[in-house]
């Protein structure tokens, strides 16, 4: 290597091809990251920003492309051989332990050449506070990491990553969404981190929704769209809707069956000013046979209004209604249910299903049984479920079946069609469609749209914008905990919703 | 017994579950339906290896009517233990209940001369008391049953060590005895009791909502909250209901033995437990189910009374236990390992 040739870039991908049953998630993406540079990767959902990262970490190995790290090719599918090359990924759940100590925490990934070597603690204990000086993180070493603040945690997770045997300047961290659970008072204290490291030579991939950020921390940048590279540039002289207009991209798809302006009846579910966990201010009207989305970047805390609502977790403030009547805080969880406000949760295994039983159980949960409490006849029992099997389309229809061997789609019909059977005023569901194959997506929207013509109402939370605009009349965009906008009828494209959630962070 | 039938066929990956005696195809050990029915099959073999090595002492009425008293007063308990394992928790002092009931109805009987059936009431419904307190510790306060239970077994030793001062109480007087010794006609009153309280309990686990919300309790407490199910009532139920079962067994026993020690329940906790989850590989896998259990108890019983007679040594009933119940929660591991991951 002559001292003429310039110094090889951080890391050089080309033409990465990647597909999941088919469909590319990266499709012959190349693009170049300069040694020592804050490189933004940006992207709406599903345009391959994370499977680009999870390519780099060796999770995934593409089919075809070549990774060049800092010149040297990049061995696929390996994370030691992504470690080894200088690659440190934090992720959005830090990867720290609660329960331990922020020094045991940093030693975690300490290696030391002898497994039984002498841990000498007071060594240790300098190590830690030498490190911890030098990040600016004043907080004690010998203290609980589950007593830190979200910017604390997020600090620390970054000095252990980039302190794990980084060889001087030949580093390259990338953190997927460092500030989704920051306060935005405190943001700027991670940015300082940045620049510090920045300025010791160390290479920052970005991974961000949060488009105001992205002017502020990165030099250079590079935008996925439907797995192709739609977008290299550099930040500097870039307005903020130019950013947003080249993370969103003019392609507007054919519309879906032109959405058809319903009537809606009464009022079914109510929702006044409910603060909760991170949400704040959270105000909705819902009406018989409307489907309402409610979207936002993570964090922005369209996740939790759904538990608010149900009750599964408590509420600040704020009223709920159901068909005209308050629901209050100390109504049970059962009550509820019985009331016809339903909600079906995201983690469908641990949290929506009992994997372990037969899809009749399942089915009939709620309200085992067809009626007696206690003359419980499951020939009966069966023979309802089995209806029901066959209205949602689930296959197959067998009731006996383990519910853990359906696919994903057909268990969240299971679970659908478990509401609709107790006559679910309100159905709410959080990302419905998580984990399912792109053709049960189509029949459990048709599934939701039934519901909603049956008069029920239906809320979901969700994350993916083309689902929202499938099935919902009327979509709520929040960020910072609070409704930022509403989009409704011919506003409803997938250009203007995926501003509207970027927008959002403002 | 009923709806044996339902169950998918474990190891039938893909298509829809076989329905048992299905097509000639099927193979052997699905028609034979090995899965469920193999404590079955064990049983029959044992009688078979006892009858033909030691036909004079074990082909005998006393030997039957041995099982059946050793055998209806551990699977009583082992109902009241299941009760709570459906509802996802460990009680560990049922044993310990069981020796206390035992103790303070002898001792209510036979010490303070109290009226031998007001002695059993209030015996049983001291143990209704200490499943209320285990259901307290574990639903409210929010200890995990296995240290609850524990802690409230030794609780309960140290009354009983000091109640009876860690000398024989009783004897119990002849009409409290009569409880476990009466017959009618030619049936032990005990096996009446214990063929009474298993179809109270499967009624109860797989006929009604009670039950099956009992089971989604035990099964995924989370899901089961957000159903609607008001797991920590269950929580507590399935508590208070082992400990009850344990104290009728424990006065039943005192009334087949006639006097009591402090330390009298000891070795009844690993029978019961080891019943409950040779269960689960029986009749209904994956499902801590009545008749399994009871299946489990027979079977647990004539193995230790067949290889203890045969060899006259002690260490027997300990070896076989100790090989049934780590075979058993074995084997229940690896079928639900296979049924839950079937085709994906």
């Amino acid at each position: 290597m002559s001292l003429a040739t310039p110094p090889a870039p951080a890391i050089l991908v080309e033409d990465v091809t990647k597909s999941f049953g088919g469909v590319p998630a990266l499709n012959a993406a190349s693009l170049r990251i300069e040694s020592g540079e804050v490189h933004a990767l940006l992207g709406i959902n599903g345009s391959g920003k994370s499977t680009l990262a999870k390519v780099l970490a060796g999770f995934h190995v593409p089919e075809s492309g070549s990774v060049e790290v800092f010149g040297e090719a990049l061995r696929f599918g390996s994370a030691s051989a992504s470690h080894a090359a200088g690659l440190r990924f934090v992720h959005q759940d830090m990867g720290l332990i609660d329960s331990l100590s922020v020094e045991e925490n940093l030693n975690l990934t300490m290696r030391r050449d002898r497994l039984l070597q002498w841990v000498s603690p007071r060594k240790e204990r300098l190590r830690a506070r030498a490190l911890l000086a030098k990040y600016d993180l004043d907080v004690d070493p010998a203290g609980l990491v589950a007593d830190l603040g979200p910017t604390e945690r997020t600090i620390l997770a970054i000095a252990r990553a980039v302190e794990d045997q980084m060889a001087e300047g030949q580093g390259i961290v990338v953190l997927d969404e460092p500030t989704a659970a920051l306060p935005s008072d405190e943001v700027q204290r991670l940015f300082d981190v940045i620049a510090k490291l920045k300025a010791s030579g160390i290479t920052i991939i970005y991974v961000s929704h949060r488009m105001p950020e992205i002017l502020l921390v990165a030099d250079r940048l590079t935008v996925l769209r439907d797995g192709r590279v739609a977008a290299s540039a550099e930040v500097a002289g870039l307005s903020l809707d130019r950013l947003i207009e080249l993370v969103v991209g003019y392609h507007i798809r054919p519309a879906t069956a032109a959405r058809q302006r319903r009537e809606f009846g009464a009022p079914v579910l109510v929702a006044k000013g409910v603060s909760s966990g991170g949400v704040r201010d959270f105000s909705v009207e819902a009406r018989a046979g409307e489907v309402v989305g409610v979207t936002g970047l993570l964090g922005s805390g369209f996740e939790q209004v759904l538990g608010a609502i149900f009750g599964s977790s408590p509420i600040r403030s704020g009223t709920i209604e159901l068909e005209g009547k308050p629901v209050s805080t100390s109504t049970s969880i059962r009550k509820r249910i019985v009331r016809g406000l339903t909600l079906a949760p995201a983690d469908r295994r641990r949290l929506g299903s009992i994997a372990a039983w037969t899809v009749r159980e399942n089915l009939t949960l709620p309200a085992p049984g067809t009626g007696s409490d206690w003359n419980l006849v499951e020939r009966r029992e069966r023979k309802e479920a089995i209806g029901w099997l066959q209205r949602l389309t689930v296959q197959p229809s067998d009731p006996e079946r383990l519910f853990a061997t359906l696919s994903g789609g057909n268990q969240q019909k299971v679970v659908i069609s478990r509401w609709l059977r107790v006559g679910a005023k309100a159905l709410m569901l959080d990302e419905p469609t998580n984990g399912v194959d792109a053709g049960a997506k189509v029949t459990i929207h048709q599934a939701i749209s039934d519901a909603a013509a049956q008069g029920s109402t239906v809320l979901i939370a969700s994350s993916d914008v083309e689902e929202l605009i499938q099935v919902c009349d009327r979509v709520l965009v929040m960020g910072g905990g609070e409704i930022r906008s509403e989009l409704t009828g011919e506003q409803l494209t997938d250009a203007a919703l995926n501003t509207a959630i970027l927008a959002a962070t403002r | 017994m009923t709806d044996i039938q339902e169950s998918a066929v474990p190891g039938s990956p893909g298509g829809a579950p076989q329905r048992v005696g299905g097509s000639s195809r099927t193979k052997w050990s699905h028609r034979l339906q090995l899965h469920r029915l193999s404590g079955l099959y064990l049983l029959a073999v044992l009688i078979l290896l006892f009858s033909l090595w030691i036909p004079e002492v074990f082909l005998t009425p006393a030997t039957l009517q041995g099982i059946i008293s050793d055998q209806s007063i551990s699977t009583i308990l082992a109902i009241g233990v299941l009760l709570a394992l459906a509802a996802g928790q460990y009680d560990l002092s049922a044993a310990g209940i069981l020796g206390f009931s035992a103790l303070m109805s002898v001792w209510l009987n036979s010490a303070a001369g109290l009226d031998p059936w007001l002695s059993i009431v209030l015996a049983i419904l001291i143990g209704v008391a200490i499943g209320l307190f285990n259901g307290f510790l574990v639903a409210v306060i929010g200890i995990n049953s296995f240290i609850a239970t524990l802690g409230s077994s030794s609780g309960i030793m140290a009354l009983a060590s000091l109640i009876s001062g860690d000398k024989f109480v009783g004897p119990a007087s002849q009409e409290f005895r009569s409880v476990a010794l009466a017959t009618f006609g030619p049936i032990p009153a005990l096996l009446v009791y214990v063929i009474v309280v298993a179809l109270i309990a499967w009624y109860l686990l797989e006929h009604t909502t009670v039950g099956r919300r009992l089971s989604a309790t035990g099964a995924n407490i989370d899901t089961a909250r957000l159903v609607g199910v008001s797991t920590k009532r269950y929580v507590v139920g399935g508590l208070v209901l082992s400990a009850t079962l344990a104290s009728i067994a424990g006065v039943l026993a005192a009334a087949k033995t006639g006097t009591v020690t402090s330390t009298f329940g000891a070795a009844y906790l690993l029978p019961a437990f080891a019943g409950c989850f040779l269960g689960t590989t029986q009749l209904k896998p994956g499902r801590f189910n009545v008749w399994g259990t009871v299946l489990a108890l027979v079977l647990l019983g004539t193995g230790v009374k067949g290889f203890q007679l045969a060899s006259g040594q002690n260490w027997i009933t300990y070896l076989f236990n100790a090989v049934a119940l780590l075979t058993a929660v074995g084997l229940a591991v690896v079928f639900e390992r296979r049924r839950t991951t079937a085709s994906r």
